[in-house]
């Protein structure tokens, strides 16, 4: 009971820290997992805290909802136009990234290979929180945030499944490539199998019972569940995570109505910040300096490992990818962001502490792991904004803005009276209430539409960005449309895939031609 | 009777260049025809069928614009004709003004300062200057 009461005490204290901390990064325009980062610092030299950061704290309890949440919020259309780089840079990018780590780190601080791979593998996840967050907040290309995200949420199955991998061959001596390959593929493939079904199960559940509570409920049990079923039958438990979330979050809460979706969207954006908060306090708290400053040396050369894989891995492969034609091709800019921003996090530091106490050089490992994670976080983490204004790619003009706002406003008022006059049509509102609420939302309404029209008198180009968006709105209605007549048995199986597949080959091409009017690209047009 | 053509992308000049174009048309008694172009080579080596719907997007969205000139020139009383190509932009506008046998362009440029554009206003001069040498007809920037 007492042992309940300390921890309840720091689990309080904790996460009151991460509050003032999150409050206080916010004014000093400082990513907020940097800052807890440093905090957690701060307070480790002030007055070391007792707290075991261990693997399966990490793993089971922080990283199911960070990875849910963060496959939840991603459009699987958009998706789909970045898979083919969000790919390579997962799959062949870890492994390469594996390579290229092992490799450097073996010559430059003398470690045997089997066991500078097992750093390679540890190291490879890129964990971009502090950077989507910023991505959020600055609003960058959608695409740029989704190739971002896409490639941490695959990466980290693949390097869990390649680092284990490792570690059985450097503790054994032996490895067999047939073997491995197979295994790979087992765990990956099994992991994604599990996410599929148990995704699709409560995808279906959270369509047909529309309940806000029970649907959030859902979402939770499936976060850890799907991990958990996982990890339980020997495949990759993140994997399992990544495919059920981007199956809840595109095929289960899209179809809910708004209270429903609004209580998940708010449950998990409030799960994430703990977890969040959390885990990169607890970084900070957990780093012991007097054992990076004795390992300097072979940290300075896993920075630069890092770096240079990290460098070689995605300007490498966007060529190469450029080169095959693929439509989904990493403009220039892009490819800064992907290097600079390929953050390493709390994947990265769990791997590390679950190294088994015999493996050799096992402290040297998990210094550099520290060390590295503290580098990006503090060096890539702070700087990434910098790039992205050198970049151009978060200008956003003030006239922009404002037609968003107005939008918005636009959107939310339309909501609310479509709300108003379900309630009148049910017989909750009587109806002198009704019309003089309508009445106001009208007047509201028309002064925004008349300071819509000012605006796109100012700036004409805003035009085109509302025909541009009016037209994805229209194709997104017309794929419903098609679901519609599938379900209820208008369209067979192939003329609905066959126009299921223009549909998003048009949503794909307005995503490019958008891409094009917001840059410098497109050729001489006239005004 | 003479042939205006206002060649129009949509971008930051083109309400001012659409009006000045009405205005001109209605002034010299001309025959004013909106133009877009609908090219897709900026999207670069894609598939085929990615690109025709590039193609086909862009000129949906050249027609709809066209359409919101032509709704404003026939408030001010001008009935104007519309046109969509697809090409590249230069030479498809060149063609269609010699074919035909257009008397001026109007086009537009950006003002500066103003966010990024598809092109500068050097690339606009050097283009209208290249209309007035190869067709000998009057050339109006726009700013």
């Amino acid at each position: 009971m007492e042992n309940l009461l300390v921890n309840e005490t720091l689990l309080v204290v904790l996460i009151l820290v991460a509050t003032l901390v999150s409050v206080v990064a916010r004014r000093i325009r400082l990513p907020y997992t940097v800052a807890l980062v440093l905090v957690g610092l701060v307070i480790t030299v002030w007055r070391p805290l007792d707290i075991e950061l261990t693997p399966e704290l990490i793993l089971s309890l922080f990283v199911p909802p960070l990875i849910f949440e963060a496959a939840f919020h991603v459009d699987l259309r958009l998706l789909r136009s970045t898979l083919p780089s969000i790919l390579m840079l997962a799959v062949p990018g870890v492994l390469l990234t594996t390579f290229f780590v092992g490799a450097i780190v073996a010559l430059g601080t003398g470690l045997p290979f089997a066991t500078a791979i097992v750093f390679g593998a540890l190291i490879a996840a890129t964990d971009p929180v502090a950077v989507v967050a910023l991505f959020r907040e600055l609003g960058v290309p959608r695409r740029l945030a989704v190739a971002v995200e896409g490639e941490s949420l695959f990466n980290d199955g693949t390097a869990i499944v390649i680092f284990r991998i490792a570690l059985v061959t450097a503790v054994s001596g032996v490895f067999d490539p047939v073997d491995g390959l197979f295994d790979f593929l087992q765990v990956a493939l099994g992991g994604m199998a599990v996410g599929l079904a148990l995704g699709w199960v409560t995808a279906q559940l959270i369509t047909r019972l529309d309940d806000r509570l029970i649907s959030a409920t859902l979402t939770t049990l499936l976060a850890y569940g799907s991990y958990l079923v996982a990890e339980q039958m020997h495949v990759s438990g993140v994997l399992a995570v990544v495919v059920a979330g981007l199956l809840a979050g595109n095929l289960g809460v899209t179809s809910t109505s708004p209270v429903t979706k609004s209580m998940i969207f708010n449950l998990w954006e409030y799960l994430a910040f703990i977890a969040n908060s959390l885990v990169f306090l607890l970084i900070g708290l957990d780093i012991d300096l007097p054992q990076l400053w004795s390992n300097l040396g072979s940290i300075a050369v896993a920075v630069v490992a890092v770096l240079l894989s990290r460098a070689a891995v995605v300007y490498g492969l966007s060529w190469l990818i450029s080169l095959s034609g693929s439509r989904a091709r990493v403009p220039p800019s892009w490819r800064h962001v992907l290097f600079w921003g390929g953050l390493r996090g709390a994947i990265s530091l769990a791997l590390a502490l679950s190294l088994p106490a015999n493996l050799p050089h096992r402290e040297i490992l998990q210094a550099m792991s520290f060390g590295v994670v503290l580098f990006t976080l503090l060096g890539q983490g702070t700087t990434i904004k910098l790039l992205l204004k050198r970049l151009g790619l978060i200008e956003r003009p003030e006239h922009v803005l404002e037609r968003e706002r107005h939008l918005g406003r636009l959107l939310a008022i339309q909501g609310g009276l479509r709300r108003l006059e379900r309630l009148h049509r049910d017989g909750v509102l009587i109806d002198e209430i009704w019309e003089g609420l309508r009445d106001d939302y009208a007047h509201t309404r028309n002064t925004l539409g008349g300071e819509i029209h000012r605006l796109f008198a100012e700036h004409a180009e805003l035009e085109r960005e509302l025909l541009l968006q009016a037209r994805r709105e229209a194709l997104q209605a017309e794929h419903g449309a098609l679901i519609d007549a599938l379900r209820q048995g208008l369209l067979s199986e192939k003329i609905f895939s066959e126009l299921r597949a223009d549909i998003e080959r048009r949503l794909e091409a307005l995503a490019l031609i958008q891409a094009s009017v917001q840059s410098r690209r497109q050729p001489p047009a006239g005004g | 009777m003479s042939s205006i053509i206002c060649a129009t992308r949509g971008g930051e000049a083109c309400r001012r260049t659409q009006e000045k174009a009405v205005a001109l048309a209605k002034e010299q008694g001309a025959e004013l025809t909106f133009l877009y172009v609908a090219d897709s080579s900026f999207v670069g080596p894609v598939d085929k069928s990615l690109a025709d719907a590039v193609t086909d997007e862009m000129a949906r969205l050249g027609r709809a614009l066209l359409r919101v000139a032509q709704l404003r020139a026939r408030d001010q009383g001008l009935a104007a004709q519309t046109v969509v190509l697809q090409g590249t932009v230069q030479q498809s506008i060149k063609d269609h003004l010699r074919q035909v046998e257009a008397s001026t362009l109007v086009i537009g440029a950006p003002r500066t300062g103003t966010p990024p554009q598809t092109f500068t206003p050097p690339e606009i001069q050097r283009f209208a200057q290249a209309m007035r040498q190869d067709l000998d007809i009057e050339v109006l920037v726009v700013t």
